[in-house]
Parts: structure tokens; sequence; C-alpha cells
């Protein structure tokens, strides 16, 4: 009994901070931008492939090769933004059906340039072994891994608290009229927007990238789980996203350790997230702002 | 008393209260007529030249009538459904499964099939009260997921990884070439008939009241309609009208494994011939569903392995340049009527 509780409990918080990395870029966008970025799975794939083949086509070594794929991957967010979401916001059918196409051709790309035999593999290791905590033993990785992803949500937090950017973007979310009038330049922030979210991503991604599997077709079993945190959480509100995660977390400890079925993670996370949509439709957090 | 009367441009039946018209005007049914039997002729034709082509007009068929109920779905509800292929699911693997283990044909497992798609839709049709905009997308979405997880979970009956086999085929004749144009025909007409189906409930009164709920809800509340009833048979019915073609893909490749329909990727697909066929109009589906399979199959034949990277670029970028999708073009010189819109957000 104790140690089904001690393995829950260490395994919720390495998970649900994981999932909290992952899916705070998505509830931002859907927080401040007020789309639901159906584009998201481009991202993962992006991190690894991206680094992957500056690191094989120019020969860079491995920290050089992240900072130009970050380049990237800003790039990318703001064609998507510019070409894509600031013309067809409006008609937001065409808009999912085009992000959805993006994750599509970056999936396809990384598929066709490397197929899932040329054993890409990023040495992204920050500490091999394992921890032993009570009965519970974890990755090494992926407990630092957890403690980063507190560490850059606390950030985050302090961020659209404490800085006026972050103010703001948060007085964006809830009304852009009025953020208008105040002399808010939307532009711009929803640009800053699209980028700064990435940031949780790409580091989550490299946290993992080591120890779970890498395939071109990862990004939509991280999006999945995004969507699931996001819409649990209310759709943006960070304090939603945070409890989110973790109870996503704790779900798939659960399910994992005390009824020895990983196979059922993925659905029990899914059904807790309709039964407490049937229950509040609005989501965990009490109201549609950012914090 | 039959009182016939015969107009400028239409023959009017009355008999009693009641009144037929059957609109002799060529302009109305003139072009479309030409097609149909453009499709006809097609299958027999490909028969003699490259029997292959009747295979790519099966998938053409049957996109496009995944795509009109879809489209159906979308403008009776007034919300945009992102998980259509959920039903494709529930019909599918209930022929499937009744076909391998009691040996039913394929005309035995209709009805069951129609009645699972029925009471799943039933079931899942509060969403279109209770859910609205963003959040109605998202639990459409992740129906067909929650499906997948389960026949990977309960693997000894859904043979989630390998799929099912031995289903009873739609129709043997002993000639693989000689089933191929029976098959093609037999899409062709499953796809007129929706064609034809929704095409008058869109035009009649009902399809009014639909267009009312897509246009605002909450004013055609305000002015009497009763958006529930109308939202929840529109939902039902088009379900079902999915459900009908996974007990199609059942028996057409007396195969049926989840994972090749629940996915995004082939949700993707569907949306793409709704979308660049013409924007939710049932004409445009169908000109949709023959370019997209079309297309894809040229691409595969003269692409190789790029294909798969190519084809969604083309998509993205017909997606940008047709606003109004294909039909759109051919719209642009007639008449306008209704234009749906499509709402996501609300």
């Amino acid at each position: 009994m104790w140690s089904y509780i001690q393995n829950v409990v260490v395994f919720a918080f390495v998970m649900g901070s994981i999932y909290l990395l992952i899916a705070l870029g998505f509830s931002l966008i859907c927080g401040v931008l007020r789309i639901f970025h159906l584009g998201y799975a481009y991202i993962f794939p992006l991190t690894v492939y991206g680094t992957w083949m500056l690191m094989m086509t120019l020969e860079w070594p491995l920290i050089p090769s992240i900072l130009g794929m970050i380049l990237i991957q800003f790039i990318v967010a703001i064609l998507i933004y510019k070409g894509m979401i600031k013309k067809y916001l409006a008609t937001e059918d065409v808009l999912l059906t085009a992000l959805l196409l993006v994750a599509l051709i970056v999936e396809q790309a990384a598929n066709y340039f490397y197929p899932i035999q040329a054993g890409v593999y990023l040495e992204t290791t920050l500490a091999e072994g394992t921890y032993q905590i009570g009965e519970a033993v974890v990755p090494k990785q992926l407990m630092i891994g957890s403690f980063i992803a507190l560490a850059m949500t606390a950030a985050f937090v302090l961020f659209f608290i404490k800085t006026k950017t972050g103010m703001a973007i948060r007085a964006l979310s809830q009304d852009i009229y009025s953020s208008k009038i105040v002399g808010i330049n939307v532009e711009t922030l929803y640009m800053f927007t699209m980028m700064i979210v990435l940031l949780p991503v790409i580091i989550g991604m490299l946290i993992v990238a080591p120890v779970w599997s890498v395939e071109p077709g990862m990004g939509w079993m991280y999006m999945v789980t995004a969507i699931l945190v996001a819409v649990l959480g209310g759709l943006g509100n960070i304090k939603g996203t945070i409890i989110a995660s973790f109870l996503i977390g704790l779900a798939h400890a659960f399910v994992s350790f005390v009824l020895g079925e990983p196979r059922f993670m993925n659905l029990s996370a899914l059904i807790l997230v309709m039964v407490i949509l049937v229950i509040r439709p609005q989501g965990l957090a009490r109201s549609e702002s950012l914090w | 008393m039959v009182d016939l009367e015969l107009k400028r441009d239409r023959i009017v039946i009355r008999f009693g209260t009641k009144k037929w018209e059957w609109v002799l005007e060529p302009r109305y049914w003139r072009n479309t007529l030409i097609w149909a039997v453009i499709l006809f002729l097609f299958p027999t034709v490909s028969y003699f030249i490259s029997p292959g082509l009747i295979n790519t007009m099966i998938s053409a068929n049957i996109y496009a009538a995944i795509a009109m109920p879809l489209a159906l779905m979308t403008i009776g509800t007034g919300r945009m459904n992102f998980g259509p292929q959920f039903y494709i699911g529930v019909g599918g693997y209930t022929a499937a499964l009744l076909s391998i283990a009691y040996g039913w044909g394929p005309l035995t497992t209709l009805p069951f099939a129609i009645l699972m798609s029925m009471i799943a839709a039933l079931l899942f049709s509060p969403l279109v009260i209770m859910a609205r905009g963003l959040y109605y997308v998202l639990l459409t979405l992740l129906l067909p997921l929650v499906f997948l997880e389960v026949t990977f979970i309960y693997t000894d009956i859904f043979k989630g990884d390998t799929g099912l086999f031995g289903i009873v085929p739609l129709l043997d004749t002993g000639n693989a070439k000689n089933n191929f144009l029976f098959i093609g025909y037999f899409s062709t007409v499953i796809m007129f008939a929706y064609l034809w189906i929704i095409n008058k409930v869109l035009k009649s009164r009902y399809g009014l009241l639909m267009a009312a709920i897509n246009d605002d809800e909450d004013v055609a509340h305000s002015i009497g309609v009763n958006i529930n009833k109308i939202k929840i048979i529109a939902f039902v019915a088009a379900s079902t009208m999915v459900g009908i073609i996974g007990w199609f893909y059942a028996h057409y490749f007396s195969s049926f494994a989840g994972i090749t329909y629940l996915p995004l990727t082939f949700m993707l697909k569907i949306l793409l011939v709704l979308m660049i066929g013409g924007r939710a109009q049932v004409f445009g589906c169908v000109v949709g569903g023959y370019f997209v399979a079309f297309l894809e199959m040229l691409m595969i034949r003269f692409m190789g392995p790029i294909q798969p990277l190519v084809f969604p670029i083309i998509l993205l970028i017909l997606l940008f340049i047709l606003p109004e999708g294909l039909f759109g073009l051919y719209r642009k010189r007639r008449y306008r009527e209704y234009l749906p819109t499509i709402h996501v957000r609300r």
C-alpha cells in the first residue's frame, strides 16, 4: 500500500510537470490569441528533427544546433502567424484546417528525410541513471526535467504578473478592443506570444527526447495531451493548466501503478476530461483570463 | 381528382390538397444530368481501359459520401464536427464483428450498423446542445481518439494492432474485375442517393430552419424555431449516414482496422474534401471528393516516395487560393442561393 502511494505521488509529480511543459504553450495560445492551435503538433518533430538536421547537414555541435533550431522555430512561428492566423482569424474553419495541414507537412517532411530507421537520437541527457525515492525509481533525466518545468512555469507566471509586457498580454487576453484603446500594440504582442510559447515546448521536448521514443508522428500524441490539459484547465488559464496537468499526471500514475494497466493511461485521461467537462463545461479555472 | 397543369417551365400535378411539381426548364437539371451520365459511364469505360481507375472512383465516391453528411451536420447543428470518422468506426466495427462472428452477409449486417450508429449518435447528441464553440470542436476531436484507444486496449475483440479480417465481401461474382465494376456502380449509387437526399433536405423548409440555426442559433430560437429538435435530428441523421459508409468500408475491403480511419489524418482528408470542394456545399463535396481522390492517385503513381509530403502542400495552397472551393469557381457565374458559413469559435 505504502509503495503504491509513493509511486503514484512521485510519478504524478514527474509526469504532471512534463505535461505542464508540453501544454503550457497550447494553453497560452488559447488564452491570448483565442484560437485553437491545431498545428501545435508540428513543434515537437521540428524540435528534434530540426536539431538533428543542423547537426547532420552543417555538422554543428549540439548546442549551436539547438540554438539554430530555436531560430528556425521562431521564423516558422512568425510565418504561421503572418501567413495564416492573421489572415484567417475570422474564418476559423480555413484556419484550423490549414494549421492541421502544417502539422501534417512537417511530420511528412521529417518522415521523408529521416525515416524511423535513420536512428535519430539527440544526446541531450543531463544526468544518467535513476533516483530511488522511497520505493519509487525515477530516471534522473525526468526528475531534473520536472524541476526545470516548475522553474519555467514559475518564470512564466512571474513574467505575466510582474512585468509590463506580461500585464499587456493579460489585458489582451481579456479584451482586445479595450487593449487597443489603452495603446497596446496587439500585432507585436501576438507575435511575441507565438514565439515565447515555443520555449517550454522546445525545452520539454529536448528533456524527454533521450528517454521517450522519437518518431515523426510523435507530435499528434503530445498535442492530444496538450489539448486535454488545456481543456481541463479551462482553455487559456495558467492556474487551471497547472492544476489540470498534475491531475492528468495523477490519473496516469494511478492507472499505471494501482490498476497495473499502463494501456489504460490515455483512455483514463480522456474519460476524466469528459466527466469534468460535463460537470463544469468551462473547465477547472474560474475565469477565462490568463491568470 | 388529379389535376394536370402545364406551365411555362414546369408541370404541376394536383391531387386534393397535395401538389407535385416537375421542373422542365433545362437549366435547373441539365448540368446535373450531364455529370450524372458521365459518372455512370465512367466505370464501364475504365473497365475496358484501366480497371484500376474504378478503385479510385470508389474512394472518390466514398469521400464525397462522408463529406456530404458532414456538410449537412455542420449546417444543421451550426457547429463544426471534427470527428465524423467516429461513426465510420462504429458502423464498420459493428458490421465487421457481426460478419466475422456469425458469418453474416452485408445485407444482414446493414440494419445493425445503422442501428448502432444511430444509438451512438443519440448517445452523443446532447453535445450539440451542451457544448459550444471550441469545446465542441475539442470533444468531437477527442471521441474518435478515445475509440482508437479502446480498439488497442481490447485488442482481443477489435484487433486494434492487426485489424479484423475475414469479413464477408460486399459482392462476389467470381471475377475480381467484375466485382470492382459492380462495387463502383454501387458506390456511385450511394453517393447520388446521399446527394439527392441531402440536397432535398437542404432545399426544404427544414433546410431553411437549419440555415437559420447555422447563421445565428439564438435568433433562430427567438423566432420560434425548435433548435434542439432540429440540431439533434441533423446530428443523428448525418452520423448514421456516415456510419453506413463504415459498413461499406468493412465489406468492401473484407477487413477493417480502426487505425486507418480513426486518426486525425483521415479526418483531415475529409475536411479537405469539404473545404476544397466548396465550403460545406453538397455539390462541392462531390467535386472535392473526386479532386482529392484523383490527385492523390496521380501523385502516388508519378511522384513516388515524396508524394506524402507534396500532397498536403498542394492542398494547403489550394485552400488559400480558392476562397469558395472548386465549386465556387462554377457558382460565381450563377444565381447565388444560401451560402453556408462554418462556425468554429462561437
